[in-house]
């Protein structure tokens, strides 16, 4: 009787020590996060949890190799030596665009983007690099020389919107080459391009079985799939009224999910004391005044990204129609006034 | 006191053994529960040592800071400067030489996971914490 008790006392001891070392000194597996400044004009980050910082370093840094791969070939302002890209495809000879033969990973985003194009009814469209580029351009001045800042003509963008129609963008899958049959039409793929890369990164993870991970290229978030034990990661979404105190206005729970934000007030230049930000309306070839930021749930972040960015230029009542018209989707709009709108199912996000 | 009852109740041949071991027992069990607990106290301590943001220049680490201490660090590199301002539990860029503002025009940051990024000087700011309620990511 009494070496039973002692015993139990004994094991009892033992337990309450393991316990209380546990979750101390033996963790199974470790956060960790890799970063990069060098791709889609933003901020990359990769984060994920493994058993050690070798073998963390070593996936993510395969992961980070691939974005830099997708970079390379998405970016319209750089071109690399023995190499086609996007950048290659707008360059003019002789004043026509080339026939280029290209990596099948552009021809792969360029059918996407033109499936986001029918999506979006054309309010994503990758054909309108002469609009964007014009505003890229003054922007660019405007932030070098404040005091000088400028708008661009009217009848600069509405001459350069003529040369937008995205069915001149001739895609021969077969032979795996690209051609721009208006001489005076290039492509910008700035509002698909950064969340399709970060999709092809979210599938290569998940090939290789490498599940315990969340990819962000600016705000472009991609969980694969979930924190460990199965536990969702928790994105908070950012509050674009940056002079509230509250840092975050939604907290969402994602397994396997994307979240993507357009927003108004990451990218803008400012004119006679008024800010203009980076999304073009393709009716108006202005800004889109409507909202400070728009968020869109999906899995697929090339969607994710082409969505927010479409619904940033449509009224919320037609946002609202065509994202109830999509299954697993869902949005949240944030207005001027900082007044809050979101799609019927956004709640089941939501902590 | 537990040990004399113990060899009391104990048959008086066995009782020197097992008295002993017992006490073994009982020693090692309080040294490991000592050794628990201050192994607690110390993660304890050391957690709640307090918030801080790491500073990196073109992924090199330039500096750590407290959050719990107002200070202002100048951040240099040739002609470019960010600079830095801590002040009550808050980090922020005061001034930078970039063109574009988007650092120096962020909301100041505090909870863990904030960042505050100048792309054209290559700097991060970034908040570390221990507490909990953080979310994972920023969308």
């Amino acid at each position: 009787m009494k070496r039973t008790f002692k015993t139990s006392v004994l094991l009892l001891a033992l337990m309450l020590v393991l316990c209380a070392c546990l979750p101390s000194c033996a963790p199974a597996t470790e956060k960790f996060s890799a970063y990069s400044l060098e791709f889609f004009d933003t901020a990359t980050t990769i984060t994920g949890y493994e058993t050690s910082k070798e073998r963390f370093d070593q996936i993510s840094g395969e992961v980070l190799a691939l974005l830099e791969e997708y970079h390379r070939l998405f970016t319209i302002y750089n071109r690399y030596e023995g190499m086609e890209n996007l950048c290659t495809v707008n360059e003019l000879k002789n004043g026509v665009h080339r026939v280029v033969k290209v990596d099948r990973k552009i021809i792969d985003l360029l059918l996407y983007a033109k499936e986001m194009y029918t999506l979006t009814g054309g309010k994503v469209n990758i054909a309108m690099g002469s609009v964007l580029s014009i505003w890229h351009d003054y922007r660019t001045a405007g932030l070098d020389d404040p005091f000088n800042a400028e708008l661009p003509p009217k009848e600069l963008l509405d001459e350069a919107a003529k040369h937008t129609d995205i069915n001149n963008l001739i895609i021969d899958e077969k032979n795996s080459t690209v051609f721009i049959s208006d001489p005076k039409m290039t492509l910008d793929v700035g509002a698909v391009a950064k969340g399709y890369a970060v999709e092809m990164a979210a599938q290569y993870l998940k090939e290789k079985g490498y599940l315990t991970y969340i990819v962000n290229v600016g705000g472009n978030v991609r969980a694969v799939e979930n924190k460990p034990k199965g536990e969702s990661w928790t994105a908070g979404i950012e509050n674009p009224g940056i002079e509230s105190d509250q840092t975050y206005l939604r907290y969402l729970q994602i397994s396997d999910l994307s979240v993507v934000t357009s927003g108004s007030y990451q990218r803008y230049y400012t004119v006679n004391g008024i800010d203009y930000h980076h999304i073009i309306d393709p009716v108006t070839l202005y800004p889109a005044q409507g909202y400070l930021s728009v968020s869109v749930v999906c899995r697929h972040s090339g969607m994710g990204d082409a969505l927010s960015t479409a619904l940033f230029c449509m009224t919320y009542e037609d946002g609202l129609a065509l994202v109830e018209s999509l299954e697993d989707v869902d949005a949240l709009w944030v207005f001027p006034n900082g007044e809050q709108k979101t799609s019927s199912k956004f709640g089941k996000y939501e902590k | 006191m537990k040990k004399n009852a113990n060899n009391k109740i104990s048959p008086v041949t066995a009782s020197r053994g097992n008295g002993r071991k017992i006490k073994n027992d009982v020693i090692f069990i309080a040294a490991l529960l000592i050794l628990a607990a201050l192994a607690a106290l110390a993660l304890f301590v050391f957690r709640s040592e307090g918030d801080f943001v790491t500073v990196t220049v073109n992924g090199q680490l330039y500096g750590e800071y407290s959050l719990s201490e107002n200070r202002r660090v100048e951040i240099n590199q040739g002609e470019n400067y960010n600079i830095l301002v801590i002040e009550d539990g808050y980090a922020s860029i005061e001034t930078a030489s970039c063109p574009d503002g988007i650092c120096s025009s962020h909301r100041p940051v505090k909870h863990g996971g904030e960042s505050i990024i100048c792309l054209p000087n290559k700097v991060v700011i970034e908040v570390h914490s221990a507490s909990n309620g953080a979310p994972d990511i920023i969308a």
